[in-house]
Formats: structure tokens, C-alpha cells, sequence
């Protein structure tokens, strides 16, 4: 690796970024690439916004600035742009369309903003947006995580083999997880052209 | 015990690993031999203690050791101490026992344990001990962001300021043996991002030096204040001493050393890291040096001084929060005379508040070095999709039993509005909340909190509080939780049982702390093998005579006690007690077999209306007030509102509610929606929505008498005010509408025709519009000057009125149907039914009920004082005129007969009371038989069914109640084929079209099986939408049409509605009722409640079910009873994943 390569994992407390996290850094060690992460956590799962950097390369310290992400995990559409600022013209985000409405906008005090008017304006933007409008019937929510990193497998900078990442999944995931969370990775990774909303 | 294994896996060679800050200061502190460690948790802090919770578990576990039993060679003592204080000074004794340890904390923490710190430097530890503080610059979980770096010059002890997780597990080891050296403790300070940051770094091997328990009677361990003078001397040669030499050595680096450099930085901490950061990615390291101060107390005087000897230019000091670094240097740069332009705190807007980012050191870099910082490839725009997102704070969790307690308080307090934020309500209550996850109860929508402030402090705010406000009998409250009440609000307790305080506590009990990842606390092992403190007991032990214990997932007990402990004088605490949803437990009271589910024909629908347009006087459903709520509660008596149907369709949700919350002036509103005559109603209405339900009279809401409550009240009554503002803001519909007759039903018609736009004209055959209800009716029946009073309302409204116009004389309907875009003939039966064998009799002693109860009310009625009179007929009228002859005089003799059996008259059971009362002789099942007339009337009543001879009676006057019949000369050219029963005119049933041209019927004159007040309303009404749909083409059917159609088959009156005294509070008395129905502004749930599960789409709520924790807390609070469980065998529906 010449340049590191920094990821931005943003969703809602309670979906799993600390885990993805946790899943980006183990492969990184499986595959022998220096990484650091930078977390919040204590409220991270009473449901607010959580986010969580990580930075592949020497020299880096898992802090993320605006404009400098190479690429954007996003758990959830409102989440995912709250952090646009993060993303450069050369960044490539992967948003999983998976809804969490706010307080603010279950009680009808705000408007969940225009995801697909968001997705079209990154389409624009950006690099590369992968849009997970709505997963495989066979994935289950707890295993879209997996699907999605395997949707980031696929970028073409994306500086881990899939190989590690299946070595950190079979490490990490919860008891009897292990292997459809492997499978639906490989479903992720193997999808090229999957429901990309146009 | 995956993550136990990994930090205890002792390595004989370097490994390279990754952890975060928090791990890699447990670990330092394995290597470093530590034997005891006694914490609190906090964030950010708190995954250090956990990594020796977890390794304390896993010892105390039977579980085989495995392979790893060579991994547990050092004793390692563990505990979450009841507070911070204890936690220190029991980490000072386990020192001063011989034994290293470590105290963690976060930055809070360390100012209660800030007392034996501040004594324990005079005198002496034995073995080392290492403190470890995490800040929390930025505030991302603390109350404040207090920079735990004085603690070095306040309480001189050394501190250690990590980078990086690399750093802080060096310096955690590194402090262990300079605590030793120095016999002094040392504070390892963090910051979040240290804290939580992963990081890669070497683990090493794992000291396996053991030491022996020893106490050694020494003088310093004896605190007297001679001694003590003396000690502080020694205090502050112990930190100048040399020992700490070869540690500023080993932890002050100076990065790019190098000839003649202008431009220097000093940083401690995380600043360092991005520093480095920032300036080898911008190739910058040949422009500066930079100075990293790990070891910042005692501070690194001499280092700094050689430092600033260097001859800079410039010497930037980046420290986050307080410049303590920068005052350092400042005052050695002044002390030794070196003149640099030194710049710290404000430089490029690095000031004293919040975190740092790597952006902003970024910026102050460039500005420092003059170089450009234009990020590439800015995308455009990026503040139109950036700014203004909805915000997601953090919120108590889906299921959490917090939500549950603080919801059944909302009942008993209802204080907030949420459209009118932040008012309080009712009776004035003071919410004194705390730390921890209870304390979410202060946000939207709970709005359950007035005060949070240092952990523990609820209690005592409550008690000051509560003495200050003294003189107005303020109740207050103290709210915390279980952790809370036993780190510090304990003491606050007995404190307000001593001093004879007037507060009540909740302590909500949720087995754990919860929001720094579920640790264990004196009250609740989980996981630990410590003694497990009851609360209940204690609290009796401390003298509290108020104790309960509530599930707060029951929401009419929890309720029920809340109410009782708030009438308590003195100390009462109530335990709701039900465990986080994170614990095992938290399963065993849920419904795990069972799904919830909403019925959407129920939730956010009106029950009145299909016509959502339609006006609607309530602002809002049961979202304004807690009342709705509160009654479905406390109420003995479910009654579902559609099975107390109105036919004029007002909404018995809205009237109730209102009345309820003692808002009398809507529930009158809302009668008026619907119908004019609210107060007349009140008087006269046969109450077939009471008589509709299928409750027995004591579980029958009492709507007529509540109408009659309402209405009766003046000042509300003569306000038409929003009525006529309805009418000026509704736009105007240019058709003309005729009603011949301005009897109820025409008069209901005009009512609603003018409200909705149109132009109307009232043909009225009498001089007064009224009908029956203004000459007929008899004035001790009803009020008739309300009466009056709102019929003279339509005038104002602008509906114009033709009197003494007569349909078939003055006026044709033929001609009206060509001048008028629609037609309602609402004209009445004209004509009485006459009886064949009185026909003879003289005109001066017989009467028709119509004429003789017109002339009674024109008081215009000429008959003997004394005379007898005899009434035929089994009706109202018969009735209404019995009683009328009886009030005439009172020595008037008045006998009744009919034909029916008693319990078979048509007319009123109360009328019939009353007129038995009033001394009206019944003969039923009774005829007139024969009938001769001399100076008076000799009569034969015979046995209606027998036939056989019952009574002779001479009277007077014989007045002929048997039904009237329409009068066909004034409509005949209707056609008879139109014509029904006593030649009444037939009409479509749902709309009162006579298929004749655009005429509609309305009232009694109407083809139907009713003759009532109410019938005509809202046949009246019925007419209006036949109306609308002929000119406007409305599109929705008339909506009280079951009602009134149901009205045909039900004239007869069930048992009379438990008598209300309606002088009482009227709110309270009905509030054993809880009247339910479907309203379309509902909003509660969302409002008052919002579980997180709980989701508004398209306007009806939908369970986010992935979410959803099955306590049932949702049934119990909607209002409309929209929400109920579903075996999970028996569910049908889709499950539901949220998806635009």
C-alpha cells in the first residue's frame, strides 16, 4: 500500500458499525496492513448516530477529516449523508437503504430527506456509489453487514482480499453466524451489478 | 471470553496487535504485575475495568481453564466499588497491604475520589498504584469536560498524557514503576479519542513477580496535622527528585530534530497524533520540530527550557481543552529570559472548548507554515445535503423499562402540552432527574426531567428543593437509578430522612448500570459473586415508611402506586424494579410467543368521518392532554364509542375528551359541529345512543345528560362565535337551497346547508320557525328560550326565513323547485288522526293533541278549572298533552288510555313516569267503546284485547292522541305512487331523495318508522348530503346513516342512564368511563411515548418488529385500543422491514 485508504463506517446505534469496525480491522491484520480505528462509544447503542474511522497505511491514526474518505460504509441513507462532507470526488460510498426513522421525523417535527435525490446527486459526485436499495430476500437484516462488505471488496481500491476478510468474518461473528455470514458476504461480493437504483 | 484469552495470552516474544487505548492499558497494566483493581465505570473509560470484569468472571466461572491455566499465574482482584471515592480508597489500602493496583474512572469520577487523593501524597502507598482518568473533550458522554490534567499540580502527583493506545499501554506499565520509585501514585490521563482509538502496538510479557501481603505499621499511614506540614516539603522533593528523569527521558520525544528550524510545536496527547499525521503526509517534517510531552507533571522544565534555547521563531503550543501546557512554557520562557513568539490557546481557532479534529489542526497548520490547505476534489453543493438533516440523538431503547415508568408518571403528573412546549400543567410537580440512562427521560417526547446534574445529586436538588419551596407545598421528585442511587444518592437519602424531608423518589431499578455497557452494582450481580444488596429493605432500614415495589410494565398498578406515593407526606420511594433489556432476565416477563400487532382501521382513523375535510373542533386527539390516557387507566368501564352512535353523527370521542379535561367549551363545540340544538337536545333527545349499546345502564356513558351539562352552561351556549367564523372562512357555494318547513329537520338542514356555502331560504307556514319542538313541546319539557335563542342563530348566519308561507296555497313546490337549485321538504304531518266514534261530539269538548298541546303553549287553552279530561293515545303526545291538562290546573282530573300495554306505549318510559307522578290516571289496553255526550262526555272504555268492559268515565274534554298524517294537499303533485303510510312521502334511505325533480324529504313528513328529535336532525342532515351530492357531486354518504337508520328499528327506550348530579364535577364523576374510539388526529403513542420501535408511516403506526422487545407497554397506551398481540402461530402479516 502507497497511500492509506480511509474508510468511513456511519449508521445508528444498535446496527453494527462498531462490529464492522471491528471486522475491517481484523482482515487488515490478516493481511498484514497497518490500521487504526477512532470510535465513539457509551451512547453508541441507545439509537443515536454513530460513526467510526478507519484508516488503512502507515502514518494514520483511524481520524477521518472532511473531503479526505476514500470510502463510505453507510448502514443507513439519513446517516450516510449526514457525512457527505467527508467524500471527495474520488470517493466511493456503498449505502445500504435500510431506514431508520428519527424521532424528529416520526413525530412529524422534520422530513426524512430525498434518498434517492441523494443517491442521484452522489451518482453525480462521486467515483462509484453502490446503492444497496433492497437486499436478497435471503439476507437477513443481522447479516447485511456482511453483504455490504462484500460490496466494498469489489471497489477497485479496496486494499484487502476478500480472502481475509472471509478469515476475520469466520473470527468475529457471532456463534452460529459464522458461515452465513461468509455466504452472504460472498453473495455481495459476487453480485457486481445488484440493485443499483437508477 | 474470546477478548479474556486474547488479553491475558501471554507472549514470551514481542505480538503485534490491535486494541483500542482502553485495552492497551489493561493490558500495561497485566505486564506490569498489577494484583487488584478497583474501578467505576463511565465512559470513556470503561473498557479497562471491563476487560478485568471479564477476566474476573472468567475466573470465578467453573468452567474448565483449559489451556490457559498457565495464563492466570498472578492473583488478580477485581470490583466495581460503590462509588469513585471508595473505589480509591480501597485501591490506597490494597497499596498499602503490598499489593500493585490499578483505579479507573472517568473525568467526573475523580472529583469525588479527589478527597484520600489529596491526602494520601502527604503520607504514603506501599506498592504502586496507577490511576488511570479518561476525559472527554467534546462532552461525547459527560456532564462537563474538565481537563484532569491538574490533578498533577493540584494533588502533585505525576501524570502521564498518551498519544496514542501505543502510548497509553508504555506509559501504564512505565507508571507502575515509577508509582513504586516514588511511593506516590501516578495518574494516567486519557482522552476519548486515546480512549477509543485502535491502534497497533506490541504486547510483551507478563510480569510474574508476585508480592507478598504485608503491613508494615509506619508513622505516615497516621494523618495527624503536625506531620503533615512537614510531609508537603517532602511531597514536592519527591517530584524534583531524579527518579523522574529517565521518564521524561523515555516519554518527551522531540520529533524532526534538525539545524536552524524557525518553527517548533509542543503537543501532548492526541493533537500529537494528528500533528504527525498531517505533517508527513504534507511533507512538512523538514520545516519543524515538534516536541510530544508524554510525562506533563511533574512538568518537564529543563527539557522545555533546552527546547526553547533552539532559537525558534515561533513556538506553537496545540493541548486540547485548558492551556496548561502553554502557561508552563510560558513561565519558563519568562523565568530563563528566551525570547520566541510563543502562541498557544486562539491560535487559528484552537481555543479551550471541545475536541480538536484532524480538519482543524489541518487548517492551523497551514496557517502556521503559510501553506495552502485546498482539499481536492471538494464535492459541490456539499451544505445543500449536509445542512439541515433531522437529528438523531440518542433515546431510551426500544422496550426499556425507563420508558414504562416514566410513561405511568406521566399519568399521574401530565404537565406538558407538546405543541405548547415546556408549560406546565396542573398541579406544579418538580421532576428532579440524574445521571445515567433514567436521564433520557428528559428528552422529547418524554419531557419527564426539570433537573439533572452531577451524578447522585437528584436526591438532594429534590430535598432543597422541596424546603425552598416550602411555603407553596411544591411536591418534588427525585428520579435515579439503581447504580446512581448506590454510587452517591444513597447518602442524599438518609440525609432527607433526617431532616424530615417532604420528597418521593423512584429509583428505577433496571438491575444494572446501564449506559456504560451493563456493569454490576451493590444491588445487582449479574455477574459478579459479590453480596447482593436488596433496596427495598435497606430503605426500611433507614427509617423510610413509604417503600413500594413496582413492575413498571403494569401500567394501571404502577400508576395506582405512583398516585399513592404522591400523596404521601414525608419520605416515600417507590423501586421500579424490571431488568434492561440487555439482560437475560428481561425475556422472562415478555411475551416471546406473541407478536404485536396494530389494527390499522383503528390507529390515526376517524370513526366519524370517511370525509376527512369535514370540520372538527378538536385541535387534536389524545395527544394534548394526558386525560385520554389517564382515564383509559384508571376507568372501570371500557366502552367502545361506535356502540354509543349519535345520529346526527357528533363525535362521542372528542365530546367526552373534552369534557374530561374540563374543556366544556369544545365538548359544546363539538355537539355544535354536528347540530344546532345542543341545549334542546340535552332537554329532549330519547338518547338512542345510549339506548344503542349493548351495556347495561350502569356501563352506559350518560350522553345526554353531559350534553344537557354543557349546554347549560350560559356563557359557553350564547357564544355562536366559531360558527359564524366557520361560515365567513368557508368559501361560498353559488346554489340555492329551499326548505319548506323550519321545524328541527329543516332547520338542522339550513344549519349545515349555510355552513357549507350555500344560500338558504326557509318557507315556513306559522309565523315563529320551531315546528312542534316550539309549539307543541310543553315549556316544562325543555328550556324554550334556549331553544329560541338557537334557532334566532341561522337568521344571523344568513339563512333567510319566509313565514306564514303555506305549501299548496302561498306557495307552490313546483314553482320552488324551479327557483331553487335543491329542494328539502321538511314540512311535518299537517294533520291529525281523528277518532270515528267521537266524531259527533261537540267541537268545544274535544281537542287533537296537536291543538290542544298549541294552545296550552299559546296559554291560550280554554277549559275548566275542574274538569275532567280524558287523553287517547299511548305517545308522546298523549302524554305531553296528559301532562299538560294536569299542569293546567291542578284540580284538573286527567285519565289516560291506549291501547298498548303499559311497558308497549310508544312514548317515553321517564314521560310515563312522570305523568303517574303527576297524578295522570293510565288506563292501558284500553279503548273508547262508546262515547255520548250531555253536558259532559259519558264514556265506556273497554279492554282493548277481551274486549270485555273495563271503566265508564264522565269527563270534560276528550283530547285525541292517536298520530297525525301528512297532509297531502300541500304536495300532491309529488304523485302517489311516492306516497306511503299516512301518506307520508317515500325517499331513498340514504339520502332523502323523492325521486321527484330536486326535492329531498326530511323529518317526520318522511317515509320512515321514526318520529323523534334526533331522527329529524339528522334526517335533516341526511337531506344536506343528498343535496351536496346532487350539486356538488359529493362523493361521501351521509355518516350517522346506521344510526339513524338503526333508529327506525329501536324506538323503543331502554332502561334509564344512571342519574348524574350535574351540579357535581362532571369530570371526575364520568371519569369511570373509558370511552374509546379511533380518532384521525391521534398522535399519542408518538407524542407521550415514543418507542423506538414504534414507526408513523403514511399516517398509521407500524412496528418496526427487528426492533420490537415484546413488552407490551404499546396495548396499554394506546388510546384507542388500536394495538393487541398475536400469537406468533397465528400471525399473518408480512413481517415488516422498513424500506421507502
Amino acid at each position: 500500500m502507497d497511500q492509506p485508504y480511509k474508510i468511513l463506517v456511519a449508521g445508528v446505534g444498535g446496527q453494527g458499525v462498531i462490529f464492522l469496525t471491528k471486522l475491517l480491522v481484523k482482515s487488515a491484520l490478516w493481511a498484514n496492513i497497518p490500521v487504526a480505528t477512532s470510535e465513539i462509544h457509551g451512547l453508541a447503542q441507545r439509537g443515536g448516530s454513530v460513526t467510526a474511522g478507519v484508516t488503512l497505511g502507515e502514518h494514520t491514526n483511524g481520524f477521518l477529516e472532511k473531503g479526505g474518505v476514500d470510502l463510505l460504509l453507510g448502514l443507513e441513507p439519513l446517516e450516510a449523508q449526514r457525512c457527505v462532507s467527508y467524500l471527495n470526488k474520488k470517493s466511493n460510498a456503498i449505502i445500504d437503504n435500510n431506514i431508520i426513522l428519527p424521532y424528529s421525523v416520526n413525530s412529524g417535527n422534520s422530513a426524512y430527506p430525498d434518498t434517492n435525490k441523494f443517491i442521484h446527486y452522489l451518482k453525480e459526485q462521486i467515483q462509484n456509489v453502490i446503492f444497496i436499495s433492497a437486499s436478497p430476500e435471503s439476507i437477513k437484516l443481522k447479516l447485511r453487514n456482511f453483504y455490504m462488505l462484500g460490496k466494498a471488496c469489489k471497489e477497485s481500491h479496496f486494499p484487502i482480499q476478500p480472502e481475509f476478510v472471509e478469515k476475520a468474518i469466520t473470527e468475529l461473528a457471532r456463534k452460529g453466524f459464522e458461515e452465513s455470514g461468509v455466504k452472504t458476504f460472498r453473495l455481495g461480493l459476487k453480485e457486481i451489478k445488484i440493485a443499483l437504483s437508477e | 471470553m474470546k477478548k479474556v484469552i486474547d488479553i491475558l495470552t501471554s507472549y514470551s516474544t514481542p505480538h503485534k496487535v490491535s486494541a483500542i487505548g482502553n485495552e492497551a492499558i489493561a493490558r500495561g497494566a497485566i505486564e506490569a504485575g498489577v494484583n487488584g483493581v478497583f474501578s467505576y465505570p463511565g465512559t470513556p473509560s470503561t473498557e479497562i475495568s471491563e476487560v478485568f470484569n471479564l477476566i474476573s468472571i472468567f475466573r470465578n466461572s467453573n468452567s474448565s481453564l483449559g489451556n490457559h491455566a498457565d495464563l492466570i499465574k498472578n492473583d488478580l482482584y477485581f470490583e466495581y466499588s460503590i462509588n469513585e471515592k471508595v473505589a480509591l480508597e480501597k485501591a490506597i489500602a490494597f497499596s498499602i497491604g503490598n499489593k500493585s493496583v490499578l483505579c479507573v474512572m472517568k473525568n467526573v469520577g475523580m472529583n469525588i475520589a479527589s478527597d484520600p487523593l489529596m491526602s494520601i501524597t502527604y503520607q504514603t502507598i506501599i506498592a504502586p498504584l496507577v490511576i488511570v482518568v479518561c476525559d472527554d473533550p467534546g462532552c461525547h458522554s459527560s456532564s462537563n469536560e474538565q481537563d484532569s490534567r491538574y490533578w498533577g499540580n493540584m494533588a502533585s502527583v505525576p501524570v502521564f498524557n498518551p498519544a496514542t493506545p501505543k502510548d497509553a499501554y508504555e506509559m501504564t506499565k512505565q507508571a507502575f514503576r515509577l508509582s513504586e520509585e516514588l511511593r506516590l501514585p501516578v495518574i494516567v490521563r486519557t482522552t476519548t479519542r486515546v480512549s477509543h482509538t485502535r491502534g497497533m502496538l506490541e504486547y510483551n510479557e507478563i510480569s510474574t513477580t508476585s508480592r507478598e501481603s504485608l503491613f508494615e505499621r509506619l508513622p505516615e499511614h497516621i494523618n495527624i496535622p503536625a506531620r503533615t506540614a512537614v510531609a508537603h516539603q517532602k511531597l514536592l522533593d519527591k517530584l524534583n527528585s531524579d527518579i523522574v528523569d529517565p521518564y521524561f527521558k523515555l516519554f518527551n520525544t522531540i520529533y524532526f530534530a534538525g539545524e536552524n528550524k524557525d518553527l517548533a510545536i509542543i503537543s501532548s496527547g492526541v493533537t500529537t497524533s494528528y500533528i504527525l499525521e498531517i505533517v508527513q503526509r504534507n511533507n512538512l517534517t523538514n520545516r519543524l520540530e515538534l516536541f510530544d510531552l508524554g510525562l506533563i507533571f511533574p512538568f518537564p522544565k529543563k527539557g522545555v527550557s533546552e527546547f526553547l534555547q533552539k532559537e525558534f521563531k515561533q513556538v506553537l503550543i496545540i493541548e486540547e481543552l485548558d492551556p496548561i501546557i502553554e502557561n508552563a512554557v510560558r513561565n519558563i520562557a519568562q523565568k530563563n529570559q528566551l525570547y520566541c513568539e510563543i502562541l498557544g490557546k486562539d491560535y487559528a481557532g484552537l481555543g479551550s472548548c471541545g475536541e480538536f479534529t484532524l480538519s482543524q489542526i489541518d487548517q492551523a497548520l497551514a496557517h502556521f507554515f503559510k501553506v495552502s490547505t485546498v482539499g481536492e476534489g471538494e464535492l459541490d453543493h456539499v451544505n445543500q445535503y449536509e445542512n439541515g438533516l433531522p437529528p438523531r440523538p440518542p433515546a431510551l431503547c426500544s422496550g426499556c423499562p425507563h420508558r414504562a415508568t416514566y410513561y405511568a408518571l406521566k399519568l399521574v403528573v401530565p404537565r406538558y402540552n407538546p405543541t405548547d412546549t415546556g408549560k406546565m400543567k396542573g398541579e406544579e410537580v418538580i421532576l428532579c432527574g440524574d445521571i445515567g440512562c433514567s436521564g433520557l427521560g428528559a428528552l422529547p417526547p418524554l419531557k419527564m426531567v426539570d433537573t439533572i446534574n452531577h451524578m447522585g445529586m437528584s436526591i438532594s436538588m429534590a430535598q432543597g428543593l422541596s424546603e425552598a419551596l416550602k411555603e407553596k407545598n411544591t411536591k418534588v421528585i427525585a428520579m435515579l437509578g439503581d447504580g446512581t442511587f448506590f454510587h452517591s444518592g444513597i447518602l442524599s437519602l438518609l440525609n432527607a430522612v433526617y431532616t424530615k424531608s417532604n420528597l418521593m423518589v423512584i429509583i428505577f431499578d433496571n438491575r444494572t448500570i446501564g449506559m456504560t455497557g451493563h456493569q454490576d452494582h451493590p444491588g445487582a450481580n449479574n455477574r459478579t459473586k459479590y453480596h447482593e444488596i436488596d433496596i427495598p429493605p435497606l430503605l426500611r432500614g433507614m427509617g423510610i415508611e413509604y417503600v413500594e415495589t413496582l413492575m413498571p410494565f403494569d401500567t394501571k398498578d404502577s400508576f395506582k402506586k405512583l398516585e399513592e406515593a404522591m400523596s404521601h407526606e414525608g419520605v416515600s420511594v417507590l423501586v421500579s424494579k424490571a431488568p434492561c433489556v440487555f439482560l437475560p432476565g428481561y425475556k422472562e416477563f415478555t411475551k416471546q410467543d406473541s407478536r404485536i400487532v396494530i389494527d390499522p382501521s383503528k390507529c390515526n382513523t376517524c370513526h366519524n368521518h370517511a370525509d376527512l375535510d369535514i370540520n372538527c373542533s378538536r385541535n387534536s386527539s389524545a395527544s394534548t392532554g394526558m386525560i385520554r390516557a389517564i382515564a383509559k387507566i384508571k376507568a372501570q368501564k371500557p366502552v367502545n364509542a361506535s356502540d354509543q352512535s349519535c345520529p346526527a353523527n357528533i363525535c362521542n370521542h372528542g365530546f367526552f375528551n373534552s369534557i374530561l379535561e374540563k374543556d366544556y367549551e369544545t365538548a359544546l363545540e363539538m355537539v355544535r359541529d354536528k347540530m344546532l340544538f345542543a341545549r334542546t337536545c340535552g332537554d329532549l333527545c330519547h338518547r338512542p345512543c345510549e339506548l344503542f349499546s349493548n351495556h347495561g345502564a350502569e356501563s352506559t356513558v350518560p350522553i345526554k345528560q353531559l350534553k344537557k351539562f354543557v349546554s347549560g352552561i350560559d356563557e359557553n351556549f350564547k357564544d355562536f362565535s366559531s360558527t359564524f367564523q366557520r361560515i365567513v372562512n368557508t368559501p361560498k357555494i353559488n346554489k340555492n337551497v329551499a326548505i319548506i318547513g323550519a321545524g328541527p329537520a329543516g332547520l338542522s338542514a339550513a344549519y349545515d346547508l349555510i355552513r357549507d356555502g350555500y344560500q338558504v331560504t326557509v318557507f315556513e307556514k306559522e309565523a315563529e320557525a320551531g315546528g312542534l319542538i316550539k309549539h307543541v313541546i310543553p315549556d316544562f319539557r325543555m328550556d324554550k328560550s334556549g331553544f329560541d335563542f338557537e334557532v334566532s342563530q341561522l337568521e344571523k348566519m344568513g339563512v333567510h326565513f319566509h313565514f306564514n308561507s303555506v305549501l299548496g296555497r302561498g306557495i307552490q313546490l313546483e314553482d320552488i323547485c324551479q327557483q331553487y337549485d335543491g329542494v328539502i321538504v321538511a314540512i311535518g304531518l299537517g294533520k291529525s288522526n281523528l277518532l270515528d266514534i267521537i266524531s259527533s261530539v261537540s267541537d268545544s269538548k274535544k281537542f287533537d293533541a296537536i291543538s290542544f298541546l298549541k294552545e296550552y303553549n299559546q296559554k291560550s287553552l280554554k277549559v275548566k278549572p275542574d274538569a275532567s279530561i280524558l287523553v287517547v293515545g299511548g305517545g308522546n303526545s298523549a302524554i305531553d298533552a296528559a301532562r299538560s291538562a294536569k299542569r293546567f290546573h291542578p284540580s284538573v282530573n286527567v285519565v289516560l288510555s291506549c291501547i298498548e300495554e303499559k311497558e308497549l306505549m310508544p312514548a317515553f318510559k321517564e314521560e310515563i313516569g312522570h305523568a303517574i307522578e303527576e297524578g295522570v290516571t293510565i288506563f292501558p289496553n284500553s279503548y273508547v267503546a262508546a262515547c255520548s255526550e250531555s253536558d259532559k262526555l259519558n264514556i265506556a272504555l273497554h279492554q282493548f284485547d277481551a274486549k270485555n268492559h273495563l271503566q265508564d268515565l264522565i269527563c270534560d274534554y276528550i283530547v285525541i292522541a292517536i298520530g297525525q298524517q301528512g297532509n297531502i294537499e300541500e304536495y300532491s303533485i309529488i304523485g302517489e305512487d311516492k306516497l306511503g303510510n299516512g301518506n307520508k312521502i317515500k325517499a331513498n334511505n340514504k339520502t332523502g331523495f323523492t325521486n321527484y325533480k330536486n326535492v329531498f324529504v326530511a323529518g317526520d313528513i318522511c317515509d320512515e318508522n321514526h318520529m323523534s328529535l334526533i331522527g329529524a336532525i339528522a334526517s335533516g342532515k341526511r337531506a344536506v348530503i343528498g343535496i351536496k351530492k346532487l350539486l356538488e357531486n359529493y362523493e361521501h354518504d351521509y355518516e350517522g346513516i346506521n344510526s339513524l337508520l338503526n333508529l327506525n328499528n329501536k324506538q323503543k327506550e331502554g332502561n334509564s342512564s344512571h342519574p348524574l348530579d350535574l351540579n357535581g364535577d362532571i369530570s371526575s364523576i364520568i371519569s369511570q368511563f373509558n370511552l374509546f374510539q379511533s380518532c384521525e388526529k391521534c398522535n399519542h403513542c408518538i407524542d407521550n411515548l415514543g418507542c423506538p420501535a414504534m414507526i408513523k408511516i403514511n399516517g398509521k403506526i407500524n412496528i418496526d418488529y427487528p426492533k420490537c422487545t415484546k413488552c407490551g407497554l404499546c396495548i396499554d397506551v394506546c388510546p384507542n385500543d388500536a394495538i393487541s398481540w398475536v400469537k406468533e402461530s397465528e400471525v399473518v402479516i408480512e413481517n415488516q422491514i422498513l424500506t421507502t
